[in-house]
């Protein structure tokens, strides 16, 4: 019984070991295959040499995907020769002793290295890095740091105004969010929700709902509910509103997830019902934690109100966008500042409340 | 007649109980046991040997996977929602952690036992009725912790926070308490001080006990009646006056030795 489960276990190990490896060893020989075609001298359609897209849409991921399947299972198979893979090492079993031996003198240890290596080399290429360009030409910028030394106050007075909408949006998106994601966060604990059937299955549909909405960007979320209510600061409320929204769900729901269950037994004991056992076994408990993530919230919510406004979403980022754009530095300089003021002064703000109430 | 009286007389009443987690162990297996009313009833055994899976059985924190469970004649393994938390009510739990709302005032603790006869909206905004609170208050003196109703409750020492959870057992006026290693976490010199109390339930109020114990001493100071789980099983059951080192061996099994005061 124990020797069979150790055996399913082996085998699970070394399924995952090869697809671990699989992966690693096709990554390995595309970027091999990725810088082959970028020193070969080859030229595209046009003439000139090829470009990195061009090369990344020229790669041989089939042969290679088989090439690599093959090596990779090799490798397993030969372990006792060539050493163990990095599949292989990376499912070792918590409770098991990596190997004693320095990684040069192994096969594992060298294969790793060299794919780091033909990482940088090849992100190099595929993001055009320019050192000479990026070194010698900074002369262009200065108009920047010009206007940021010599600030215009043309826009002093509508940038701040546009700084008071700023900060109201961040603390409207805050503030709708914490009530949401409160209630939410209890159907997405799995402690709370192992009762039934229902239970379990609001469970998944929130988690899913929270994952989704947090992997998409505020700046998306804004451009969605631009055309939905418009161009303004009420677009750029709900985007943070609804992105605060997952995250605090996310960050709640963990808290509620490690509260201690000896007061909701104590308090279930008592015959109180499901609301009664959350407000006293659950609530108490997570409070503290809850004000420290709803604050942190708030310093990213300031942070993204003062750029929602390049997309349209209301608040100092929309003249900054323009003004750029237009290359006025004298007013950009203005505008930068007075974000740079509000955020430094946010951020003290909620440190210092943080520091009273933790 | 003499039957119904002696049904009258069962608080608790187990028949085949099992219990199997879903991670494969089994925790309790057959398990019959009877409890007459005003016993004190000792529950010892070995750590894992499934004492505390029992004490949760009988008020349903944890639901038995086989077997039924009566409480004062009513079928508890039977019971769901709000007939479930009424029976809840008339049982008082003690816990070896305590397990107060830490952050919550004293009064508010000993409050908490009125939840299941409260009515939802005040007590969800922490507001019981003013009877409620005299009693609370006298359960508090009664402990001997008058005076210290708004204190937070973790600022109490560790048998001050046990009396406050018999004070919030006492709200509930139970039939019954199941207390699960009540002292095992307090100081030795402080475990008197709070089974007083607990015995002071059973003698002055009538309250049947069931209570898990590992002090040889306190076994025997307290319970009227003992009964022995190994693996889940009822291995002995007997009078704690005879509580020797045959017995002992028979329950923990050859290679224990009765340390003193300690068992298991
Ligand atoms: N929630 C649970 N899930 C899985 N196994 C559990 C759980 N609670 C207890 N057990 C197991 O059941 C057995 C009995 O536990 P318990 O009743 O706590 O014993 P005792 O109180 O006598 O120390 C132990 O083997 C324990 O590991
Ligand atoms: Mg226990």
């Amino acid at each position: 019984m124990a020797d069979g489960a150790g055996r399913g276990e082996r085998g699970m190990r070394r399924v995952k070991g090869w697809l671990i490896d699989w992966v690693l060893v096709t990554l390995f020989l595309l970027m091999v295959d990725f810088l082959w075609l970028a020193f070969s001298g080859r030229r595209g359609p046009t003439g000139l040499l090829l470009s990195p897209e061009e090369i990344l849409d020229l790669l041989h991921y089939l042969p290679l995907l088989a090439v690599s399947a093959a090596l990779a299972g090799l490798w397993q198979a030969a372990a006792g020769i060539l050493g163990e893979s990095p599949g292989w090492a990376l499912t070792r079993p918590l409770d098991e002793a990596p190997s004693p031996v320095l990684w040069t003198s192994t096969l594992r240890g060298w294969f790793v290295a060299l794919l780091i290596e033909l990482t940088v080399f090849t992100g190099w290429l595929v993001t055009e890095v320019q050192l000479v360009t990026f070194l010698t030409q900074f002369n262009k910028a200065a108009d920047i740091v010009r206007g940021l030394v010599n600030p215009s106050s043309a826009v002093l007075h509508q940038g701040l105004i546009l700084l008071v909408q700023t900060i109201f949006l961040a603390f409207m998106a805050t503030a709708f969010a914490i009530p949401v994601a409160f209630v939410l966060s209890f159907f997405a604990a799995r402690n709370l929700t192992r009762g039934s059937a229902l239970a379990r299955s609001l469970y998944n549909l929130v988690r899913a709902a929270m994952n989704f909405t947090r992997a998409v960007e505020p700046l998306v979320w804004a451009l969605i509910f631009i055309s939905w209510v418009g161009i303004g600061p009420f677009a750029g409320v709900l985007a943070l509103w609804v992105h605060s929204v997952a995250a605090l769900v996310k960050l709640y729901s963990e808290q509620i997830e490690s509260i201690d269950h000896g007061p909701v037994e104590a308090i279930m004991a008592t015959g109180a019902s499901t609301l009664q056992v959350m407000r006293y076994g659950v609530v108490p408990q997570v409070i503290p934690p809850f004000l420290s993530f709803t604050i942190y919230r708030w310093d990213i919510n300031v942070r993204m109100s003062t750029i929602i406004g390049f997309v349209g979403g209301g608040g100092i980022g929309y003249i900054l966008k323009p003004r750029v754009d237009l290359g006025l530095w004298g007013e950009v300089g203005t505008l930068v500042l007075l974000i740079a003021a509000t955020v430094w002064c946010m951020d003290i703000l909620s440190a210092k409340i943080r520091e009273r109430i933790v | 007649m003499n039957g119904a009286a002696a049904a009258r007389d069962e608080v608790v009443r187990i028949e085949g109980l099992g219990k199997v987690f879903p991670n494969g162990v089994r925790a309790l297996d057959a398990v019959d046991l009877s409890v007459r009313r005003g016993e004190f009833l000792v529950v010892i055994g070995l750590s894992g040997s499934g004492k505390s899976t029992l004490l949760r059985c009988i008020n349903r924190l944890i639901d038995p996977s086989e077997g039924r469970i009566w409480l004062f004649g009513e079928e508890m393994t039977a019971l769901q929602g709000a007939e479930l938390r009424a029976m809840r009510t008339r049982v008082g739990m003690i816990f070896q952690q305590f397990n107060l709302v830490k952050r919550h005032s004293v009064l508010a603790n000993v409050l908490s036992g009125a939840l299941g006869r409260a009515s939802l909206l005040p007590s969800l905004l922490l507001r019981f009725p003013e009877a409620d609170r005299q009693v609370a208050l006298a359960a508090l003196e009664r402990v001997g912790l008058g005076g210290r109703d708004a204190s937070r409750a973790d600022a109490l020492s560790g048998g001050q926070q046990q009396r406050v959870a018999i004070a919030r057992a006492l709200l509930q006026e139970p039939e019954l308490i199941l207390a699960d290693e009540p002292v095992a976490s307090l100081d030795p010199a402080l475990r008197h001080s709070v089974m007083r109390h607990i015995e002071a339930l059973n003698r002055e109020e009538g309250m049947t006990v069931i209570c898990t114990l590992h002090d040889v001493d306190l076994i025997r100071r307290y319970a009227t009646r003992l009964v022995a789980l190994r693996d889940g099983k009822v291995v002995h059951e007997g009078d704690p006056e005879k509580f020797d080192g045959e017995t002992f061996k028979a329950i923990y099994g050859e290679e224990a030795e009765p340390t003193p005061g300690l068992v298991g």
